[in-house]
């Protein structure tokens, strides 16, 4: 990257990867998986240039543990997979969430459950915003929508998991990852972050440091768990973002997140070429989740229309967060081909006739 | 307005390379684009393809079914996306590699020597950017001042040595029908 | 008056050992603090814990800890020192940690040569959950989840670690020792310090393995239960240094 100011066309995965090292990442940790290797390849070559870490890990729970133990000293780190694999992750991030440690964790989503296929896919909501770990823990997860947005919410996902020692999932899904736009890197934006109160540097002028769950102490883990939410409650307060187009007068608001948002935005101009007032919702942080905004929406009359290639994990969010004060539909196909702008078009209008109150799911 | 592009063909004509260089051009132009590759085990099988959307105002779907245009330079790719090709929509065939077939009556055919130009010239790798050249001809959304423009920008360093002979063959493409006329 | 024992400066002043009776892990434990001290390795020591009797560490050692979820330690000290090249990274699991459920974890540290030094105690038994049957227990042993005794039919063989670990071409050096005797505990002592010194020289994974006494779950006296390492152990696991590059030497 000779000009940063300067628009290249750019794969998101090698996207995610440059900015990565452009946000500071001292180390890397990952195992290959169709669709996000790029990262791997891009960083084995780029790592080793720049003095920092790099290592082809046994597997994806080793490499998320590796990351675990660099970020425990205070460096910048991150792992990159997808789906199945990030399901083996799991363990480490309930760790990472509960010794606050700020895992950088980048999962480019394809089709499952089970192997499934290397297709894109959003089925990884759940897993992500709720987690697949024991215990009650939250991550921040954050989910790009184009190339250039991989790249702003690489630096930001850095950042946010040591402002507040916590973990971020970055999802994208194989479509970004595999897709090139035109993108410019820029400077990363966020401030450096202090972590010298914490880190693990060697029990130097000052007194060691242990960062473990306080497990036999019943006390100090309740307290520990209250703890974990309070943090998350002023994560939600000062990080939850979204974006919202024409939803001032809109009676549908279609809502989606990632990639499928462009393509709720397209169908959005064409029903209102159609006479129809559709609008548009896209959380950009799934969790912390835009409960907030969905609600005073959904208290001005909106009806909300949910576009996922799932079978409706983000729904159930947005259905929660309106209080049943307007309805909630759902357009979704499990995997594959991701909905076309004409197929939501047909299913806003059949859903309209439904009062909203119904799902099209199409195969 | 949005236009969209597959090119196909089979491994080693260098598609992925000439979408690259073709979606360089869109942005080069200031214009919206995004490319798109089959990738993974899709591509064991010896044919690659990738799609690219290139529009005024923000692209939406990336992965559509159907194509206003469809690049192809051998002839399993033309069985293949001859149908994946919109009413109305053109599909730019290989005539060295492709049989002269019309099996719908509501696209348009051009069929153009893109290995044969590329033969003459010495150097068969250089078809994609015939092929290219030929679908400037006929589309006025690719430009072909621009496809040279991107090329420059996707071949860095020593392969730039290699501009001259692409950019024959991308004016040879951009030729050849009206020559056959 | 001179002076004749002191508590390590790297073990916590007011420490106290929640072990069993007769453990070996206190032994262990006031050997690794020794050798932090006497090494000048404790102002630079980061230590992956791990899981099993030994997760209690970051209670008794005074440097710095991270935890890792059972089996990972060797992964999460490959973080931890290629994160700070510069800093000292040790893990101190037990077998079942590093040798059943972490073993893809350990021997790969070894097989890159991490510059990291891990600590096995291998006492042929889940100890922390009550004396089951794991990855060192011994043919004929009888555990909770063994009744009738190790067979090959229904559990196969155990491994025997320090012998593995050697094998891997990244491995410095690996050995194993026991804390039987005050002689076995000043060899003990000899061959941590040696995987610790390969780690500072920079010459790849340094490995000891510990044969130790669980009285508890053996159901002996802490008498018994040494005589046991000595008469039982041993013979299936022989002492001795399996790999140690600075001297080229092997069994």
């Amino acid at each position: 990257m000779t000009d940063n100011n300067e628009k290249v066309l750019i794969k998101g995965n090698y996207a995610i990867a440059q900015a990565a090292i452009n946000a500071g990442c001292q180390c890397y940790f990952g195992y290959p998986i169709t669709p996000q290797t790029e990262i791997g390849e891009y960083l084995s070559a780029e790592m080793p240039k720049l003095g920092r870490g790099y290592v082809c890990a046994e597997s994806e729970i080793a490499a998320i543990n590796m990351v675990v133990g660099a970020v425990s000293t205070g460096v910048r780190a991150m792992t990159t997979s997808s789906s199945l694999a990030v399901a083996l992750m799991q363990e480490a991030l309930s760790y990472a969430a509960s010794d606050e440690l700020p895992v950088v964790l980048v999962n480019v989503m394809r089709a499952g459950p089970g192997l499934g296929y290397i297709y894109p896919a959003q089925g990884d909501y759940n897993q992500s915003v709720y987690g697949g770990g024991n215990g009650d823990y939250k991550i921040i997860v954050l989910a790009p929508s184009t190339v250039q947005e991989c790249i702003d919410l690489t630096y930001r996902a850095f950042y946010l998991a040591q402002k507040y020692r916590n973990p971020v999932i970055l999802l994208a899904d194989g479509l970004l990852g595999q897709m090139m736009e035109p993108a410019c890197f820029g400077e990363n934006p966020y401030p450096e972050v202090d972590v010298s109160s914490w880190a693990l540097t060697g029990a130097k002028g000052r007194e060691s440091r242990a960062i473990y769950s306080l497990g036999p102490n019943e006390k100090k883990q309740i307290q520990h768990v209250y703890n974990l939410f309070k943090k998350f409650e002023v994560i939600a307060e000062k990080e939850t973002t979204y974006e919202e187009f024409q939803t001032e007068d809109a009676e549908i608001v279609l809502t989606a997140f990632g990639s499928m948002t462009r393509n709720i935005k397209a169908a959005m101009k064409v029903l209102r070429d159609k006479g129809i007032k559709a609008g548009c919702f896209r959380p950009i942080t799934l969790s912390p989740f835009p409960h907030k905004r969905i609600l005073e929406l959904a208290t001005e009359g909106k009806n909300f229309v949910v576009v996922e290639m799932n079978m409706g994990q983000m729904y159930k969010d947005v259905k929660y967060s309106v209080e049943g004060r307007s309805e909630v539909g759902l357009i979704n196909r499990p995997v594959g081909e991701w909905l076309s702008v004409e197929e939501i078009v047909e299913a806003v209008e059949k859903l309209m006739e439904k009062n909203y109150a119904a799902s099209i799911q199409y195969s | 307005m949005e236009t969209n592009f597959i090119l196909a063909g089979f491994g080693g004509q260098g598609i992925l390379l000439a979408g690259t260089i073709l979606a360089n051009s869109f942005m080069l132009e200031g214009k919206n684009v995004t490319w798109y590759p089959c990738y993974g085990a899709e591509m064991r099988g010896g044919t690659v393809n990738c799609e690219i959307v290139v529009s005024d105002s923000e692209v939406s779907s990336v992965h559509k079914q159907d194509t206003d245009y469809a690049l192809v330079l051998n002839q399993q790719s033309f069985d293949k996306f001859v149908h994946r090709v919109k009413p109305g929509g053109t599909i730019v065939s290989n005539s060295t590699l492709v049989a002269e077939a019309r099996p719908r009556t509501d696209i348009k055919y051009v069929f153009a020597p893109m290995t044969q130009i590329a033969n003459e010239l010495g150097n068969s790798k250089v078809a994609n950017m015939a092929a290219l050249g030929v679908l400037a001809s006929v589309c006025s959304v690719v430009s072909k001042e621009y496809l040279a423009k991107g090329f420059e920008k996707v071949m860095s360093g020593k392969k730039k040595e290699l501009l001259p002979l692409n950019i024959k063959a991308l004016e040879s493409g951009y030729n050849i029908l009206a020559q056959a006329k | 008056m001179q002076q004749v024992f002191s508590i390590p400066k790297s073990m916590k002043k007011d420490f106290r050992y929640t072990f069993c009776p007769g453990c070996d892990h206190g032994v262990a434990i006031r050997l690794v603090a020794e050798l932090l001290d006497e090494m000048n390795l404790r102002e630079k020591a980061i230590c992956s814990t791990s899981i099993g009797c030994s997760v209690f560490l970051y209670d008794f050692l005074d440097v710095d800890c991270v935890e890792a979820p059972h089996g990972r330690a060797c992964a999460s000290a490959t973080g931890v020192k290629r994160a700070r090249p510069d800093k000292f990274a040790f893990t101190y699991q037990g077998d079942g940690d590093f040798a059943s459920i972490g073993l893809a974890e350990s021997m790969h540290t070894a097989l890159r040569g991490e510059c990291v030094s891990a600590i096995c105690i291998n006492n042929t038994t889940y100890g922390m959950t009550g004396g089951q049957l794991g990855p060192t227990t011994i043919m004929g042993q009888i555990t909770t989840t063994s009744p009738y005794g190790r067979n090959r039919e229904y559990y196969g063989y155990p491994i025997r670690i320090a012998e593995q670990i050697a094998l891997c071409d990244g491995t410095a050096y690996s050995a194993r020792v026991a804390l039987d005797t005050v002689p076995h505990i000043n060899q003990a002592k000899q061959a941590l310090k040696k995987a610790f010194e390969v780690q500072v020289q920079g010459l790849g994974f340094g490995f000891v393995e510990i044969l130790s006494s669980c009285p508890t779950n053996w159901h002996m006296t802490p008498q018994e239960a040494h005589e046991r390492v000595r008469n039982e152990m041993v013979p299936v696991f022989p002492l001795g240094v399996y790999k140690d590059v600075t001297t080229e030497k092997g069994v």
